[in-house]
């Protein structure tokens, strides 16, 4: 495959589709349709996307779906349509997250020169060099390794794909750069790319759309495509009787979350609640707060079910693990510096100006998310006293 | 008030004498403007001028006390909402000031007195008064040439060890200003660094802070086995080996005793002494080092790393809505200009003796006594060396006579009053 053609083809989230199927990639959702209905692929890609779905709703990691053709693109197409139609989080986050990673397998199967034709395609400013450039050595006792790769990525372009996974080892600080570019192994580039194409998945904001609402009435009077979006529901509601939800966890329950956790944790569990992709330290922090908020390990499984590559047997494992390490939760100063503090996003008064303490007449500083809690606690049960008291004086007038 | 409206006044004539010496930010129409006045602290925001005479006429009209323009380009920079502002992109911020970090000299010229109890010392206040236990402090910053010199070395490092080699910044997408008081601002115009989120801003503070490094992939995990911290890495490994090839190989012992002492190491007399009789296999391979365990080595290299690391103020090239001093205008606190810099200038540049008059900031300099006197209203002022001459320490209510650019200074500083 040397041909930017057969990119878009085999890959068509790529921006390029609009010059070479523009007949399809700009036709209205209801035109499309019908179009694709006049194919002769049809029945094959309503199954194939239906086993997708499928795959999805099981946490498949992965799953051969496609033929490199021109049916590669309808079903891109329809599988965009079908998410926007069922406007569904847990469904969007779990199909971009397997469809991100079916291509991924492909991806980093590409040639140099594939690889470089989709950075380009990308708008991605990428140095390609024919020979190796080598960027340092491993050593270990018993060998020497030369570090090197054919691929540089300009660090703002890096920057921007890397932002959503924020692994320690793919942060800026930890990558060799020199002269404005990263060092990137071809696996890593396409890791990067793998993100994109979630994203790309989840994303609704460039598309001018007509109401959901309005579009689904319409779309669904076309029968063939009404069975399958039945279909696909029927799965999905099936599922979801299986998946443990997060709304389930008891323990959380008694106590109003939205109240008493402070707005780091809150967006986490937010994120989980809608089977968002956490990244690792995200999941480190969760963890290590609810353990010390004293959770029973099967509540803390339960908030990680949601999340799309659950796996009950590691995660039980993993939190286990992390409870009998005793691991102290990450303070303010930590989150901040992870970006993941936020005050600024919920704008919370307690985060951002502290409280006040009377005694001393000023205001003190939340330093670590427990802090917060307990302080929640305290105002809660100070308005609650007040409330008994009101109650009781009430009582006692009648 | 005398003083409020002196100064005022002679800030008004700098800008009306000067007005086609001040530089136009690039994009001006798209910037929004702040200012402080003299009468209250408190900060006039989303200006917006259409035309760059606008701008004048209103620093000659209502000289101010201090000016700013936002890094942050807006479709509409006048609206008081934020959200409607029209955010188009933000330059890069980086602000450093010898306000945020550690000097020596500190302890001679800084001053702080508690509120509650009286009780004074010198350098940063403490967190705690030592006799009453409370924290009002009032405090006096003073500056000197070796702080100046500190925070300039800061942003030259900064330059030439990060900036221009790693990212590969141009010397034309650099501003640099003496911020007028304590330290410099650079600004990178670019436009793709503009389209960056305040998320992506982080990361690239973390590269030169050295904040957030993994010791794992440093090599500390497998100290035993993998050797990673390598001259030959195009990485942050680079920059902590040559450190600490050259802190060995040119500082002297005591020197290095009084280095590995202070907080940002941390390090027991036990271990400096370790280090410095084991020079020789620190400066080979690390491998060669026997006998730090990993949190030792941690310590060590937390240390290197903000030696490593330019000290700036975080906050400042995160926030994508920060408003940052205006060039050519004056500091409200000093009566210096924010003086452009190209990176030619910045190396030779000393804000309290420059020879150069284009870029000299002490723009009310007059070698002649003032024929005013002044009254000290202030506990104690630090002595000021400024034009190569030392003027102070004074004491409270000490009448005394001084040169223009120094009374200017120091009723900047509201520590004298006019008679």
């Amino acid at each position: 495959m040397s041909d930017s053609f057969d990119l878009v083809m085999h890959y068509p989230w790529l921006p390029s589709i609009k010059d070479y199927y523009s007949d399809i990639a700009e036709k209205s959702p209801h035109d499309f349709i019908s179009d694709f209905l006049s194919k002769d692929f049809k029945d094959e890609i309503f199954e194939r996307i239906y086993q997708i779905f499928k795959a999805a709703f099981d946490n498949l990691e992965n799953f051969y779906y496609y033929k490199i053709d021109n049916s590669n693109v309808y079903l891109y197409i329809l599988l965009k349509i079908l998410l926007y139609l069922l406007d569904n989080k847990h469904i969007s986050n779990r199909i971009a997250n397997l469809y991100s990673k079916i291509n991924y397998h492909d991806l980093i199967e590409e040639n140099d020169y594939n690889t470089y034709q989709i950075c380009k395609n990308l708008g991605i400013d990428i140095q390609y060099s024919e020979n190796k450039i080598q960027y340092g050595l491993k050593i270990t006792k018993d060998y020497t390794e030369k570090l090197e790769t054919n691929f540089r990525i300009q660090i703002l372009d890096y920057l921007k794909l890397e932002n959503n996974l924020r692994d320690d080892y793919r942060k800026l600080v930890n990558m060799p750069i020199k002269d404005g570019y990263v060092y990137i192994q071809q696996r890593r580039l396409m890791r990067l790319i793998q993100e994109y194409v979630r994203n790309k998945i989840l994303d609704k904001k460039d598309e001018d759309k007509p109401s959901i609402k309005d579009l689904k009435k319409s779309l669904l009077k076309i029968e063939e495509f009404k069975k399958l979006y039945d279909k696909i529901e029927a799965s999905w509601k099936e599922k979801k009787e299986e998946i443990q939800y997060f709304e389930d966890t008891g323990f959380i329950e008694t106590e109003n979350i939205n109240l008493i956790y402070p707005p780091c944790m809150k967006e986490i569990l937010l994120k989980a609640k809608e089977g968002q992709n956490l990244i690792h330290i995200e999941r480190l922090v969760i963890l290590f707060f609810l353990l010390a908020l004293g959770y029973p390990v099967e509540e803390i499984v339960k908030i990680f079910s949601n999340l799309p590559d659950f796996d009950k047997e590691k995660t039980t494992y993993q939190v286990n693990f992390a409870k009998n390490k005793e691991y102290v939760p990450h303070a303010c100063e930590t989150l901040k510096s992870l970006d993941l503090c936020m005050a600024k996003k919920y704008n919370d008064p307690i985060c951002i100006n502290g409280y006040y303490i009377k005694k001393r007449d000023e205001y003190k500083k939340i330093n670590h998310p427990l802090s917060y809690v307990r302080r929640r606690r305290f105002i809660e049960k100070v308005k609650a006293d007040f409330q008994n008291k009101q109650n009781d004086n009430k009582d006692e007038g009648n | 008030m005398k003083e409020i409206n002196y100064l005022k006044r002679i800030f008004q004539a700098y800008y009306k004498q000067k007005k086609n010496e001040i530089p136009l930010v690039n994009l001006f129409n798209q910037r929004e403007f702040g200012f402080i006045p003299w009468d209250k602290m408190v900060m006039i925001r989303h200006k917006n001028f259409n035309e760059p005479k606008d701008f004048k006429n209103y620093l000659i009209n209502y000289p101010p006390k201090h000016v700013y323009s936002s890094g942050t380009l807006y479709n509409n920079p006048a609206n008081p909402n934020m959200n409607e502002k029209g955010y188009l992109g933000c330059d890069f911020l980086i602000d450093i000031d010898v306000d945020h970090f550690f000097t020596p000299c500190k302890n001679d010229h800084d001053l702080w007195y508690c509120k509650e109890c009286d009780k004074s010392g010198s350098g940063m206040p403490p967190n705690k008064c030592p006799k009453c236990e409370k924290n009002k402090f009032q405090s006096i910053s003073w500056i000197c040439e070796d702080c100046l010199h500190v925070a300039k070395n800061e942003i030259l490092k900064l330059v030439n060890d990060f900036i221009v080699p790693d990212f590969g910044i141009q010397e034309n997408e650099l501003n640099i200003t003496f911020s007028g008081h304590r330290g410099y601002h650079l600004k990178i115009e670019n436009k793709k660094i503009r389209a960056l989120t305040s998320s992506e801003r982080r990361e690239i503070v973390d590269y030169l802070t050295g904040d957030n490094i993994s010791y794992d992939i440093l090599g500390l995990d497998n100290l035993e086995s993998d050797l990673s911290l390598l001259e030959q890495n195009v990485d942050w490994s680079q920059k902590i080996i040559k450190k600490i090839k050259y802190l060995l190989q040119n500082y002297q012992n005591d020197v290095l005793i009084e280095l590995f002492r202070q907080p940002k190491f941390g390090l027991n007399n036990e271990i400096i002494e370790y280090i410095l009789n084991n020079k020789k296999s620190f400066l080979k391979t690390l491998w060669d080092v026997k006998g730090l365990g990993p949190k030792t080595w941690q310590t060590f290299l937390e240390g290197i790393i903000k030696e490593v690391g330019a000290k700036i103020d975080k906050p400042v090239s995160i926030d994508v809505h920060r408003l940052i001093r205006y060039p050519g205008s004056l500091h409200g606190k000093t009566g210096f200009r924010v003086q452009q810099l190209d990176l030619k200038q910045l190396e030779n540049f000393n804000p309290l003796d420059e020879e150069n008059q284009e870029i000299d900031p002490i723009i009310f300099f007059n070698e002649n006594q003032n024929l005013r006197k002044y009254k000290v209203k202030e506990k104690i002022i630090p002595a000021l060396k400024v034009k190569g001459e030392t003027f102070g320490p004074y004491e409270k209510d000490e009448i005394i006579n001084l040169p223009h650019h120094v009374a200017v200074f120091l009723l900047c500083k509201e520590v004298i009053n006019i008679i």
